[in-house]
């Protein structure tokens, strides 16, 4: 990575145009080609420094319901149990941390309703009581990292 | 609440993931949809999508990056514990404010769960994550927190909503 990919990084985490010839804006800000700004960015998907190009929806204005999720599982009961949290499309994210609320996922469904249903059938299926931890007030979202001049 | 047509859900269904790897993106989103039956152009797809990222439904437009691969070497998610919805209602914009802190919502306790405010911080290693926790437990007055460091990602997806 050097500096034009880093400045292209910054531009894009938040700004990626939503005009006819996007690489070609991202060239002109950047002083190169569209061919240039093109193969930079597929340079940077192919070395998985970019995961994903596209639209980051807020589920709530979709009328869509977040929450997090804490389970305490035993040691030998986690590989079940982290299987029938991930077959949920809902289940966005899902991460094994050093607490003894051991599982933590993230869930979004079409309503309230639907949520705790959800993770009201995962315990039952399991035995495993699950926090439900939505969030009532949200201080901040950042998603964009510097990259130049890093942090 | 918005609601979609058919042809709008199948712009959509095109973005929530990734977008065509071309050089006119939407072009080809607007031909991809109308082969399916939807007659859509090119600007049928760039209005909808900036007025979604005008009205904030599209909260952030671009790329989504792999934060160890990026640099971003560490991070973890701290619970603090607030004394009272005052307290949480002060302490949080401090944590807000902080760079090293992507994300910071209030939830509320649980059953043998005492904490309310949750942080991703972020380092380039795990000591400079404890680091910049002390310095925010110090900076917010608060003394109880649990620092949970993920030991493995089990799931790391972009959710389908078309």
């Amino acid at each position: 990575m050097d500096t034009i990919d880093r400045k292209i990084l910054d531009m894009i985490q938040t700004g990626f145009p939503i005009t006819p010839r996007p690489y070609a804006d991202i060239g002109a800000e950047m002083g190169i080609t569209e061919a240039e700004a093109l193969a930079r960015v597929r340079a940077l998907k192919q070395g998985k420094i970019i995961r994903r190009l596209g639209g980051n929806f807020q589920s709530k204005k979709l009328g869509w319901r977040s929450t997090l999720c804490a389970a305490k599982v035993p040691e030998d009961r986690i590989d079940d149990f982290v299987a029938e949290v991930n077959r949920h499309p809902g289940v966005t994210h899902n991460y094994l941390r050093a607490n003894e609320f051991n599982i933590w996922f993230t869930f979004i469904g079409p309503s309230w309703d639907e949520v705790c249903a959800t993770l009201q059938g995962i315990t039952e299926k399991t035995g495993i009581e699950i926090l439900n931890l939505p969030a009532e007030k949200l201080f901040k979202i950042k998603v964009n990292f510097q990259m130049e001049n890093g942090e | 609440m918005r609601e979609f047509t058919p042809a709008e859900k199948e712009i959509l269904k095109r973005v929530q993931g990734s977008l065509p790897d071309s050089p006119t993106p939407y072009a080809d989103i607007a031909e991809q949809v109308t082969q399916l039956g939807h007659a859509v152009t090119e600007e049928d797809v760039l209005t909808l999508l900036n007025g979604l990222k005008d009205e904030g439904v599209i909260r952030r437009f671009g790329a989504t990056l792999k934060h160890q691969k990026a640099g971003y070497g560490a991070n973890v998610m701290v619970a603090w514990k607030g004394a009272s919805e005052d307290e949480i209602m002060r302490v949080g914009p401090i944590l807000a404010e902080s760079s090293a802190v992507s994300h910071c919502y209030y939830r509320k306790e649980a059953p043998g769960w005492p904490y309310h405010i949750y942080s991703m911080v972020h380092g380039s290693t795990k000591e400079q994550c404890l680091e910049t926790v002390r310095e925010l437990a110090e900076k917010t007055g608060l003394s109880e927190y649990a620092t949970l460091f993920s030991i493995k990602e089990l799931k790391k997806t972009s959710m389908t909503y078309f």
